[in-house]
């Protein structure tokens, strides 16, 4: 159980300095890298660096904010419905 | 309310820095072509840390197995200390 556990920590904390060392090298040293070099070939034009960031934040505060929408409105449609069968 | 005020200015501070940054005419080009990215950089970072944070404290969370035995004693003394005094406490 625990040993499951320690796996999963350590493979998160491996993506997410992936994730962040892919990330920086991205924004900060491809535009000092000459145009023609390979290195370019992994890493999509720049301007993605804000566009994915930026929608998978839209979607992250869309589907919290749905999702708690959704469970206040299944919680005032609980309550009516047993007060009715009460009285 | 104080704190929300506190945060607030911070935050308007370094948003006006950077904008003043944006709009310097003077600027080396080395920086100038990694001023625009600096707040969405910051974004990554942080979520990168809570994902890297979360993922540390699960690799180091301590288990404490003899305090889990300990428990368990604790459980069936208490169970069978009940079961003598009449109080049924078994879980169907």
């Amino acid at each position: 159980m625990e040993l499951g556990d320690r796996a999963i920590g350590f493979l998160l904390l491996l993506f997410s300095t992936t994730l962040f060392a892919y990330y920086t090298f991205w924004v900060i040293i491809t535009p000092f890298v000459d145009s023609d070099h390979f290195v370019h070939s992994y890493f999509p034009a720049r301007e993605y660096a804000i566009i994915i960031p930026g929608i998978a934040i839209a979607a992250l505060v869309s589907f919290v904010l749905v999702f708690v929408g959704f469970v206040m409105v299944r919680a005032s449609q609980g309550k009516p419905m047993a007060k009715s069968k009460t009285s | 309310m104080k704190q929300v005020w506190k945060i607030g200015t911070i935050f308007t501070a370094v948003v006006g820095i950077w904008i003043s940054l944006l709009l310097t005419p003077g600027l080396p080009p080395s920086l100038q072509l990694i001023v625009p990215y600096f707040p969405m950089y910051a974004l990554a970072s942080l979520g990168c840390y809570g994902l890297g944070a979360l993922g540390y404290g699960m690799m180091v969370f301590r288990v404490c197995p003899e305090e889990a035995d300990l428990l368990q004693k604790d459980i069936t003394e208490a169970k069978t200390f009940f079961k003598e005094h009449g109080v049924d406490l078994s879980s169907d």
